[in-house]
């Protein structure tokens, strides 16, 4: 987690308790703290950076603005990635719609990676997969992204996804299942380059 | 492996992502691992997702762009936000909203106040009670009189304490600023005198080496001045070896 210093021996929940007792400067070890995880959520919803950069700042004004009607039952991190979700699925759904076709995500770089992998650096390798695997991801319907997302770039457990997007622990692994194989559908043209 | 007829879903769905992300109890584990030995199409779908797995973590985040969260008011509780109000406003606006706040109470307590021609005028239920009557303030000769004189007493009495301590809370406010503005600045001074006095130490230290170079090079020429810079070197390095020695 991230985070360094003082802000280290406080809870999400402590912090929150000073910033409505009247020190709105703590707020900011909350943002210290979260920024790196919200951007990451963000950036791979939405697949581009400066509309991630937008909806982590208005995640955390969102969440600074109605902190008082957070509920201490629930973890920080939970509402806040519950925050950041929703954002994205709004400005998801305001962008003209339009699905990526698997051959038309293999053949969208211009070249045939399995063929000219050999003839690259690792380094344009490495760039080449990652160019793939957020198209891929972006390809996919956004409520099989979001689970995917939590659980392999975040690592939250199955029930705390579930706990996120207010839905049982059997969707979001049923929804997980669907994801992975649609990924694999669209990324196995890679599997020699990997 | 015995293969099994391939089947579009084994009903495993679950069990398979719970034991490809190790989240699956011991029996969910066992039963998902004598499965796979028996079903070709599943054990293949576990390693599959375990490559779309591995490719997915080529995707790291560079680093954090700079972003600044702005942010602007909290949102409060109305009684926290009118307190903060009250603090914040000077003393003719919280008059007015006591006075406001006296009536919102009277109102409340089934008691109606108007000002007309005829004058400040004032009835209550639990004046009624009392005088079973419209209570006038001017003109009067109406026997609730008393009662509205009473209740007017009450309320200048109250406006009054209300002033009274308004203004003790604003010189004690005041009082308090004024000493922790005076030790902040005493703390800034003592900070400051001693980075001073410190640096004075040390300029003063240099200078008294330099004075005491100086005194040794006065009648020397270059040449023994270079002679002993290079003696004194010598004999740096011999006690530097000694002490290595030891």
């Amino acid at each position: 987690m991230g985070g360094a210093g003082i802000d280290l021996e406080l809870s999400d929940s402590q912090i929150i308790e000073q910033t409505l007792g009247g020190e709105p400067e703590a707020f900011n070890m909350l943002v210290r703290r979260w920024e790196r995880q919200i951007y990451g959520l963000t950036l791979r919803m939405l697949g581009r950076d400066e509309e991630a950069r937008d909806a982590t700042q208005e995640t955390f004004l969102s969440a600074y603005r109605n902190l008082s009607k957070f509920r201490g039952e629930a973890k920080f991190s939970s509402w806040i990635y519950r925050i950041a979700l929703n954002i994205c699925n709004t400005k998801l759904r305001g962008r003209a719609r339009g699905t990526v076709s698997i051959e038309g995500q293999r053949e969208d770089s211009g070249i045939e990676i399995a063929a000219a992998l050999d003839d690259l650096g690792s380094n344009i390798q490495q760039q080449q997969i990652t160019l793939h695997v957020r198209r891929a991801l972006q390809a996919i319907p956004a409520e099989m992204r979001q689970v995917i997302i939590m659980k392999e770039y975040e690592g939250l457990k199955f029930s705390e996804i579930a706990e996120i997007l207010s839905i049982p622990v059997s969707t979001v692994k049923t929804r997980m299942y669907t994801g992975l194989a649609e990924l694999r559908k669209r990324l196995e043209h890679l599997r020699g380059a990997v | 492996m015995t293969e099994r007829e391939k089947t579009p879903d084994c009903n495993m769905r679950e069990a398979l992502v719970s034991y490809l992300y190790s989240e699956a109890t011991s029996e969910e584990a066992r039963a998902v691992e004598a499965h796979i030995k028996e079903c070709a199409t599943c054990s293949g779908e576990i390693a599959g997702f375990n490559r779309v797995r591995g490719m997915l973590q080529h995707w790291q985040l560079e680093d954090m762009p700079m972003m600044k969260i702005v942010a602007g008011p909290q949102k409060r509780a109305f009684l926290a936000a009118m307190k903060e109000l009250l603090a914040a406003a000077p003393l003719w606006a919280k008059l007015a909203t006591a006075s406001a706040m006296i009536l919102v109470v009277l109102a409340v307590l089934g008691t109606e106040v108007s000002i007309d021609r005829d004058g400040f005028s004032l009835r209550a239920d639990l004046l009624r009670s009392r005088s079973q009557s419209e209570v006038r303030s001017a003109p009067t000769d109406a026997p609730g009189h008393v009662a509205v004189e009473q209740v007017r007493a009450d309320m200048v009495a109250l406006v009054g304490k209300m002033i009274a301590e308004s203004e003790r809370q604003q010189k004690d406010e005041f009082r308090a600023q004024l000493v922790s503005l005076q030790s902040e600045i005493q703390n800034l001074h003592a900070t400051e005198l001693a980075r001073i006095a410190s640096r004075v130490e040390r300029q003063r230290t240099r200078l008294q080496t330099l004075e005491r170079d100086i005194d040794r090079r006065e009648g020397m020429d270059l040449t023994e001045i270079l002679f002993s810079e290079v003696m004194n070197q010598t004999e740096r390095g011999q006690v530097r070896s000694r002490q290595g020695g030891d």
